[in-house]
C-alpha cells in the first residue's frame, strides 16, 4: 500500500455520505450583571440571530423567576425557551410545597441541580441568575452549561461574555489598578457601566446588538428600563 | 365490636356507611399501647422525652432508640409500632437530604412532616410506584426542629393528618399527659423548665419508676440544633424532677392503662 494520497471523487466515493444531526443552535446574546449591597442590576441584549440573520431585534432574555430572583439566558433560544419554562413550573410547585417564595440562593443551587441533571444532552444556555440573597443584599450566579454554579458579585456571559468580562473585573472589581480604595459600586454607577459596556460590545460582537432590556432588583422589587444600541 | 362494626373493618379502602374508615381508627387506637412521648416548644427551642420500656432485666435498654436526627435540625419521637417508624423515618432522612441536595438550605419541619404524610397515607391499593403498604402505620410521630420560623413541634398520626403544637404527648399515657401540659405551658417557658416539665409529666404516667436509663431525652435549640441527652445529663435533668425540690409540684390525672 502506498503512501500517495489519493484524489477524492465524491461521485466515485465507496464509502457512504454521513449525514449529522446537530441538535444545537447558537443564537447569540450577551448578558451582564452587577451586584450592590442593597440592588442588583442584569441587562441583556435583545438581538436574537443565528449566523449572519438576525430573527428578531426584541427579543427579551430575561426571565423574572421571583420578586427578588431574575434569571438572564443566552445561547440556545429553544433550550432557554423550555429551561426557562420548567424552572417557572418549579417555582410554583416549590411555593405550593413549601408555602414560601423560593429564596434566591435556593433558585440558584435548583438551576444548578436541574442543568446538571442534563449533563450528557446539556441545555446550551449561558445562565447568569441575580437576586437578592436573605438579609437584601445583590448577588449573582453564574453557570456553565452543565450545572457548575460561582457566585460573584459581576458578571458577563453569552456571546460576548469573554470581551466584557475582563472590562468588568477592571472597571467594578478594579483589578490591575494600583493606589485605588475598595469601595463598593453604587446603582446608579452599575448602570451607566452596563449601558457603555454594550455599547462596546455591540462594535465588536456581530451577535449584540439592537438594544438591552435592563431589570434592577431592589427591596422595593423590579424596576425594568431599556437602552438602544447600534443596529447593524 | 364486630357486631357493630359489621364488615367494614376489614379493608383499608372501604369507607363504612357512617363514613368511617376502621382500620385507621385502629392504627390510631394502636398508638394508645405504645409508650408515652411528650414534646414541647418553647422560644428557646424544643424538647423531646420519650419514656422506654426495658421488659426484661436482661435488655439493653440502649439499643432502644425512640428518639432519632432526620436531619441536624429536625428530630422525631415515635410511640407506636417501632418497626413501622423506620420505614418512615428513612422517608423523613432522605427527603431532608434531597431538599437540602436541590436547594442548598434545610428543609422546613412543615414540609418535613408532609414529606413523610405523604407516605403514611400510601396503604391500600398498589399503584404503578409499587407494591403499596397493605395497612396504615401503626405509629404516631412527633416531629421537633428548628427551621425559619424558629422551634417547632409537629403531631403526625396514622391517618397521615400532622398539626403544628406548643406541647404534645403522645402514647399509652397521652391523654393524663395532654391534660397537664395544657396546665403547665405558657408562652414564656424557658427550655429548662419544659425539659423538667416533660419528665415531670413522664415519670406521673409511666408504670415503672422514671431513672436515668427508662427515658430519652432531646433538646433541640438554634445553637446546638440535635442535641441528644448523655446518660449523666439525664442524671442532672431528673434531679429537678422530684416534687419536694420541684418549685410548683405537677397535679396529673393518673390514667388506667
Amino acid at each position: 500500500m502506498s503512501l500517495a494520497i489519493r484524489p477524492y471523487y465524491p461521485d466515485y466515493s465507496t464509502v457512504p455520505t454521513q449525514h449529522h444531526f446537530n441538535p444545537y443552535a447558537d443564537n447569540g446574546g450577551s448578558i451582564v450583571a452587577i451586584a450592590g449591597n442593597d440592588f442588583v442590576i442584569i441587562g441583556a441584549d435583545t438581538r436574537l440571530s443565528a449566523g449572519f440573520s438576525i430573527y428578531t431585534r426584541e427579543q427579551n432574555k430575561l426571565f423574572s423567576l421571583s420578586g427578588t430572583t431574575v434569571l438572564g439566558c443566552s445561547g440556545c433560544w429553544c433550550d432557554t425557551l423550555t429551561l426557562t419554562r420548567i424552572l417557572k413550573s418549579r417555582m410554583q410547585m416549590y411555593q405550593q410545597e413549601h408555602n414560601k417564595v423560593m429564596s434566591t440562593e435556593a433558585c440558584a443551587q435548583m438551576l444548578s441541580t436541574m442543568l446538571y441533571y442534563k449533563r450528557f444532552f446539556p441545555y446550551y444556555i449561558s445562565n447568569v441568575l441575580v437576586g437578592l440573597d436573605n438579609e437584601g443584599k445583590g448577588c449573582v450566579y453564574s453557570y456553565d452549561p452543565i450545572g457548575h454554579c460561582e457566585k460573584a458579585t459581576y458578571r458577563a456571559g453569552g456571546s460576548a461574555g469573554a470581551l466584557l468580562q475582563p472590562l468588568l473585573d477592571n472597571q467594578i472589581g478594579q483589578k490591575n489598578m494600583l493606589n485605588v480604595k475598595p469601595e463598593s459600586v453604587t446603582k446608579e454607577r452599575a448602570l451607566s457601566i452596563i449601558k457603555d459596556v454594550f455599547i462596546s460590545a455591540a462594535e465588536r460582537d456581530i451577535y449584540t446588538g439592537d438594544s438591552i432590556s435592563i431589570n434592577i432588583i431592589t427591596k422595593d422589587g423590579i424596576t425594568q428600563e431599556t437602552f438602544e444600541l447600534r443596529k447593524d | 365490636m364486630f357486631l357493630t362494626r359489621s364488615e367494614y373493618d376489614r379493608g383499608v379502602n372501604t369507607f363504612s356507611p357512617e363514613g368511617r374508615l376502621f382500620q385507621v381508627e385502629y392504627a390510631i387506637e394502636a398508638i394508645k399501647l405504645g409508650s408515652t412521648a411528650i414534646g414541647i416548644s418553647t422560644s428557646e427551642g424544643v424538647v423531646l422525652a420519650v419514656e422506654k420500656r426495658i421488659t426484661s432485666p436482661l435488655m439493653e435498654p440502649t439499643t432502644i432508640e425512640k428518639i432519632v436526627e432526620v436531619d441536624k435540625h429536625i428530630g422525631c419521637a415515635f410511640s407506636g409500632l417501632m418497626a413501622d417508624s423506620r420505614t418512615m423515618i428513612d422517608r423523613a432522612r432522605v427527603e431532608c437530604q434531597n431538599h437540602w441536595f436541590v436547594y442548598n438550605e434545610n428543609m422546613s419541619v412543615e414540609s418535613c412532616a408532609q414529606a413523610v404524610s405523604n407516605l403514611a397515607i400510601q396503604f391500600g391499593d398498589s399503584d404503578d410506584d409499587g407494591a403499596a403498604m397493605s395497612r396504615p402505620f401503626g405509629v404516631a410521630i412527633l416531629f421537633a426542629g428548628i427551621d425559619e420560623k424558629g422551634p417547632q413541634l409537629y403531631h403526625m398520626d396514622p391517618s397521615g393528618t400532622f398539626v403544628q403544637f406548643d406541647a404534645k404527648a403522645i402514647g399509652s399515657g397521652s391523654e393524663g399527659a395532654q391534660q397537664s401540659l395544657q396546665e403547665v405551658y405558657h408562652r414564656s417557658m424557658t427550655l429548662e423548665e419544659a425539659t423538667t416539665a416533660a419528665l415531670t409529666i413522664l415519670k406521673q404516667v409511666m408504670e415503672e419508676k422514671l431513672n436515668s436509663s427508662n427515658v430519652e431525652v432531646m433538646t433541640m435549640t438554634p445553637k446546638n440544633l440535635f442535641h441528644m441527652f448523655t446518660k449523666e445529663q439525664v442524671e442532672e435533668a431528673l434531679t429537678n424532677v422530684f416534687p419536694a425540690e420541684h418549685p410548683t409540684p405537677i397535679k396529673v390525672n393518673k390514667q388506667k392503662v
